[in-house]
């Protein structure tokens, strides 16, 4: 669902802190009809012009709160991200990414599915990793978007 | 066959227009008014709790709110649909207890809202129903279970309901019949949609012809242990096995004979028409009679549909030509449903995959659907 619509098309941009390029950010939303649990969210496969950045690499921003790491998000069992809000996807990439057009593959993993599975055991001992599907039963494939980087001021 | 005048009432679920939402094209007040003043006498409205509220808590200014758009566009909140994921905890899978104090906590939550449904999800263990089921007894909630395609309304997810109900005496438990199980083939917006990700045209014409064989129980497999799991549960079961090979043994036969039904009729076949080919299984060959004779046990209806089409040679009719809606609106009747039947529409999903210019319209897609319910109740 919304397989062309799960990153704001305008949302491509570097990270400065203390002066730094620390490394980019993008705007995310479900892809679902509905919100769930935070705990639930188990992070993204990203893929920038065919470089990896895997879970460890990313904060999530949403809430209000500043960005946590998918660590801590998972320790989040009461916190819920609501369906309409747009969260801020953080990727640590030290120097950033170059200007002009990237090409972005990209999978949301998040635990929520309808009642008990097969898998449940298992997700809890080892969680998958994003880009496997697991996680992504309403956008099974792997997306891929051309963002242009975006160097106005963030909103 | 004669059938009594009709008395069987029209909502929405506003899962409808979960698009616009998204899109922030039209909010909550917005939905909840186009059904007020555009459905021709429409009321009822049925929400997912996760999609249309702050959840857990949507606070007190917001229940004023919520009766003060009711009052205003004339609407009356029917059903809540609520969710159950249970690894909500990370550490630990939750248990039946734990999942029935979070639907104590819905059932609490429709109650503040005025609902008089809880629609739970059709995987949910009658166990977990019945530790609800004294709350919502004392707050006069009915709970209803779906049963959504594959399933069957002759399956045990039905009658191990009636049985308790038959036990008991309560009148606060019963079934959500999801018009999807009257489904007769694979929705062509579906089909299509594959077809534009690279799937063979005649991956497409291979679906339907296995669907009509599933229907009149000719298919060349067993597909017998499909039908107490959700289509979502086996869409993403079958994409494992096309990963990895692997499947729970209740799949195994299906899952091979999908593939041999497949290759017997499309050159190189890839993951992707084996895809196409499997909505074939998500068919729950259920019989209009067995919901006429538990008519009284629906405590409400999804009218599930995936694209409304003009019916040929009647100007301002329409249909969904891969569910049979006659069948099942005359059955409700007969057996005397006097409940909401709230118009679900899935479609949109199927054209996500293109710009924003091509999505599909919720508003007349529903506006359609409601045409076709009125005219069907015979209003």
């Amino acid at each position: 669902m919304f397989e062309n619509f799960l990153i704001r098309r305008d949302s491509l941009r570097n990270e400065v802190r203390d002066g730094q390029v620390t490394g980019f950010t993008l705007a995310v939303r479900h892809a679902n009809y509905r919100g769930c649990y935070l705990s639930l969210h188990n992070g993204y496969f990203i893929e920038v012009d065919g470089v990896h950045y895997p879970t460890e690499l990313q904060s999530f921003e949403i809430n209000g709160k500043p960005p946590r790491g998918f660590d801590e998000i998972r320790l989040a069992v009461h916190e819920h991200w609501d369906y309409d809000d747009e969260a801020i996807l953080h990727v640590r990439a030290p120097g950033g990414l170059a200007p002009g057009r990237h090409t972005i593959r990209f999978q949301q993993s998040v635990l929520a599915a309808y009642g008990y599975l097969p898998t449940d055991e298992e997700w809890v001992r080892n969680p998958p990793t994003p880009g496997s599907g697991a996680g992504s039963d309403k956008a099974p494939q792997i997306m891929a978007y051309e963002l242009e980087l975006n160097e106005g001021e963030a909103k | 066959m004669a059938t009594k005048p009709g008395t069987i009432k029209r909502g929405v679920s506003l899962y409808s227009y979960q698009q616009s939402q998204f899109f922030k094209e039209l909010d909550l007040e917005a939905q909840i008014r186009e059904v007020g003043q555009n459905l021709s006498g429409a009321d009822g409205i049925e929400i997912i709790d996760e999609m249309s509220l702050r959840y857990p808590d949507p606070g007190q200014d917001f229940i004023r709110t919520w009766f003060g758009w009711m009052d205003k566009y004339g609407t009356v909140p029917v059903t809540m649909d609520v969710g159950m994921d249970v690894l909500q905890f990370r550490d630990h899978v939750m248990s039946h207890e734990e999942c029935a104090d979070r639907l104590r906590h819905d059932i609490r939550l429709a109650k503040s809202l005025g609902f008089r449904n809880v629609r739970v999800l059709s995987v949910v263990p009658l166990e977990i129903l019945k530790s609800a089921l004294p709350l919502a007894e004392e707050l006069d909630i009915r709970l209803g279970k779906e049963i959504h395609q594959p399933m069957s309304l002759e399956g045990r997810q039905v009658t191990e309901i009636l049985e308790y109900v038959e036990q008991t005496g309560t009148r606060h438990l019963g079934i959500v019949p999801d018009f999807g199980i009257f489904q007769t083939r694979p929705s062509e917006v579906l089909l299509a949609a594959f077809e534009r990700r690279g799937a063979q045209a005649g991956a497409s014409a291979a679906s339907v012809e296995l669907a009509r064989l599933v229907l009149k129980d000719e298919a060349p497999f067993d597909t017998a242990g499909l039908l107490a799991h959700t289509a979502g549960n086996l869409r993403s079961a079958f994409t494992r096995f096309l990963k990895s090979g692997e499947c729970d043994a209740a799949y195994a036969d299906a899952f091979h004979g999908v593939r041999s039904f497949a290759d017997a009729r499309i050159d190189a076949a890839r993951d992707l028409d084996y895809t196409v080919v499997a909505e074939a299984l998500m068919l729950s060959r259920t019989s209009t009679d067995t919901l006429r004779r538990i008519a009284g046990h629906v405590t409400g209806v999804h009218g599930k549909f995936n694209n409304m089409s003009p019916v040929p040679g009647k100007p301002g009719q329409f249909q969904d030509i891969a569910i049979d809606y006659e069948g099942a609106i005359a059955a409700l009747k007969e057996g005397g449903f006097e409940g909401y039947v709230n118009s679900e529409y899935e479609g949109q999903r199927y054209f996500q995959d293109r710009t924003r210019d091509d999505l599909m319209d919720e508003v007349d897609q529903v506006r359609r659907h409601q045409e076709m319910l009125k005219r069907l109740i015979g209003e």
